[in-house]
């Protein structure tokens, strides 16, 4: 399953062929979101709201008021940014039982596009809203199984989705382990690198390298961000005499870096060398000389596990 | 209970929010009494509801998007059974379930937050949508101020509510020209209000919003509208039946001193 929108998309349907209560709310998204089946499926369960984000979250916690489980489906930024304090006051205030997909975010979604569509402030943004969870799973096949997650799971959970042409890096029946890290890789313990999302090849590949030069990793995918699995954490910072890397497509501030650096501040002091877009803004361009381009690169990897050893 | 009965009782109530107010030492009285009548007439007479059960799902619900006129919606609550009438005086305060604007967790009978401005209406469409879908043949009543309807998502709801044919959806504009920093009509105006939501093709009426028989006979008019939502123009005056609150945007967010709870007692002597 290669696409991350169509593997959303199957579990939603999957899901609402057994749960009356699944709602999808499109503010005209229903292309982007793969929706057409769900709308053609379940016409009277599909909400086209129009380019109105701020609507569609309201709706939302409106129809989840009633017992209803909607999912909100748009681009990341439209959704968090957009719509930011609805998410906030009026779901997760009220702990409502919405769900919410943002795509395109991160470089990877936005990619040719420019910066108003890509969006790598989305998990910073929702992490500090209390009681939303955060999922960023690393391919279509985990977003498949974390999406079915997302549904069972009571109350507002976000899915970071990206463009839909995400690297495969799992098996499709590997289950998502919401709120344990998960793994990877395990050369040995010179440093771990930490990584979320649709990154994971490269950070797969960078491990892979590392080992060929004799420097033995642990890769860990941290693919729920909130809540943090911080026993996972410590456990790996501990083994590696805490020396870190995290990866993410994502700004480097309020992310997986950042939620790593608090956890390794509180419970076990390590170096930890953030990699993601430094507090800035990317442009357009093609997916992967994008992230080449903006300091995430399997190169950019490589050199942070080889700084942060020295250290 | 008769129009008389409810035209009493929502005196009571407005003496009830001066009182609150005056004690909780904090809120904004002025902005309950334009929508006291529409408030008595919906939870004494209206609404299908059951205090005994406040998480009924038959139930009709009721969103006071103008969240800020909640003492006056604690005070129809209380007096309705939800809760006893001493927690009244709890308001706002950290002992209290009674929030500085409403709270669905903490408050029984309270059916969404609110409280910042503009989307009640969004939220009572999903309401409507969500009965719909159940197949729940309650309504959803939404009392939204005119100076709220500054706020953009106002009309994305607007747009979105006719398109889903949501007639199970009654909205009400508490239009009394006032909002916090002055007049409605001077600050960025809306008005004409009731045009507007008409040409965006919902069911439009015109009432006085101090008048009970108008506003029952409005909502009979509204619920015999199937297939279209509804907005019922409320003309109202901030601080109504409060001679020093009237028209008076002062009392915006005011705490009435001992003695104006005096004055008010007094005004509304023989009308309770």
């Amino acid at each position: 399953m290669k696409s991350t929108r169509e593997a959303a998309m199957k579990a939603i349907l999957e899901m609402a062929e057994q749960d009356s209560r699944i709602v999808v709310v499109s503010p005209d998204s229903m292309l982007a979101a793969r929706a057409v089946p769900f709308k053609e499926r379940f016409p009277e369960r599909f909400v086209e709201v129009g380019i109105a984000e701020q609507d569609a979250v309201d709706i939302a916690a409106g129809l989840a008021a009633t017992g209803m489980v909607p999912i909100v489906i748009t681009y990341a930024g439209f959704l968090t940014m957009r719509a930011c304090e609805m998410i906030r006051t009026f779901i997760a205030y009220p702990g409502l039982n919405v769900k919410l997909i943002g795509l395109n975010a991160g470089m990877l979604g936005g990619e040719r596009e420019g910066v108003t569509h890509q969006f790598y402030e989305d998990v910073g943004i929702l992490r500090s809203i209390a009681g939303v969870k955060i999922l960023a799973p690393a391919d279509g096949a985990q977003v498949y199984h974390a999406a079915k997650e997302m549904i069972k799971q009571e109350g507002p959970v976000y899915l970071r989705l990206a463009s839909g042409r995400e690297p495969v890096v799992y098996e499709e029946e590997e289950p998502f382990t919401y709120g344990r890290l998960r793994e990877l890789k395990r050369y040995g313990t010179d440093a771990v690198i930490f990584a979320s999302g649709y990154i994971m090849d490269r950070a797969l590949e960078a491990a892979g390298q590392l080992h060929k030069e004799g420097i033995e990793t642990i890769l860990a995918d941290v693919s729920t961000i909130k809540p943090i699995d911080r026993e996972g954490v410590v456990r790996l910072l501990q083994e590696t005499g805490g020396r870190a890397v995290t990866v993410e497509d994502h700004n480097i501030y309020g992310g997986l870096g950042s939620t790593v650096c608090e956890v390794a501040c509180e419970e076990s002091p390590a170096k930890v060398i953030r990699l993601g877009l430094k507090d800035q803004y990317a442009r357009s361009g093609a997916a992967k000389e994008l992230l080449d381009a903006y300091g995430l690169s399997v190169e950019d990897i490589v050199n942070a596990v080889k700084r942060v050893r020295e250290s | 209970m008769t129009d008389k009965e409810l035209m009493r009782m929502a005196n009571r109530l407005r003496l009830d929010v001066v009182e609150t107010v005056h004690t909780a030492g904090d809120g904004h009285p002025g902005p309950c009494m334009s929508v006291a009548d529409l408030i008595a007439v919906l939870y004494f007479d209206e609404m299908k509801i059951d205090p005994a059960n406040p998480g009924w799902q038959e139930r009709d619900r009721f969103i006071l998007s103008k969240g800020h006129a909640c003492p006056i919606l604690y005070a129809a609550l209380a007096r309705r059974g939800y809760f006893e009438p001493e927690e009244l005086k709890k308001l706002r305060s950290l002992e209290g379930m009674l929030q500085g604007h409403p709270d669905m967790q903490k408050t029984p009978g309270i059916d969404s937050v609110s409280g910042s401005l503009g989307n009640g209406v969004a939220i009572g469409l999903g309401m409507a949508l969500g009965l719909r879908m159940q197949k729940v043949e309650s309504y959803v009543y939404v009392a939204v101020g005119d100076g709220e309807m500054d706020e953009g998502v106002v009309w994305e709801a607007a747009m979105a509510a006719p398109q889903q044919k949501a007639g199970n959806l009654i909205v009400f504009g508490d239009c009394n020209n006032e909002q916090s920093g002055g007049r409605c009509t001077e600050l960025t105006s809306l008005y004409p209000v009731a045009d507007k939501w008409e040409s965006f093709h919902w069911h439009v009426q015109t009432i006085d919003g101090h008048d009970i028989g108008q506003i029952k006979e409005a909502i009979r008019r509204a619920k015999g509208v199937k297939d279209c939502p509804s907005f019922i123009e409320m003309k109202t005056i901030k601080g109504k039946n409060i001679p020093y609150m009237e028209d008076n945007n002062a009392w915006h967010k005011k705490t009435p001193t001992a003695e104006e709870v005096e004055i008010a007692r007094r005004a509304l002597e023989g009308r309770i």
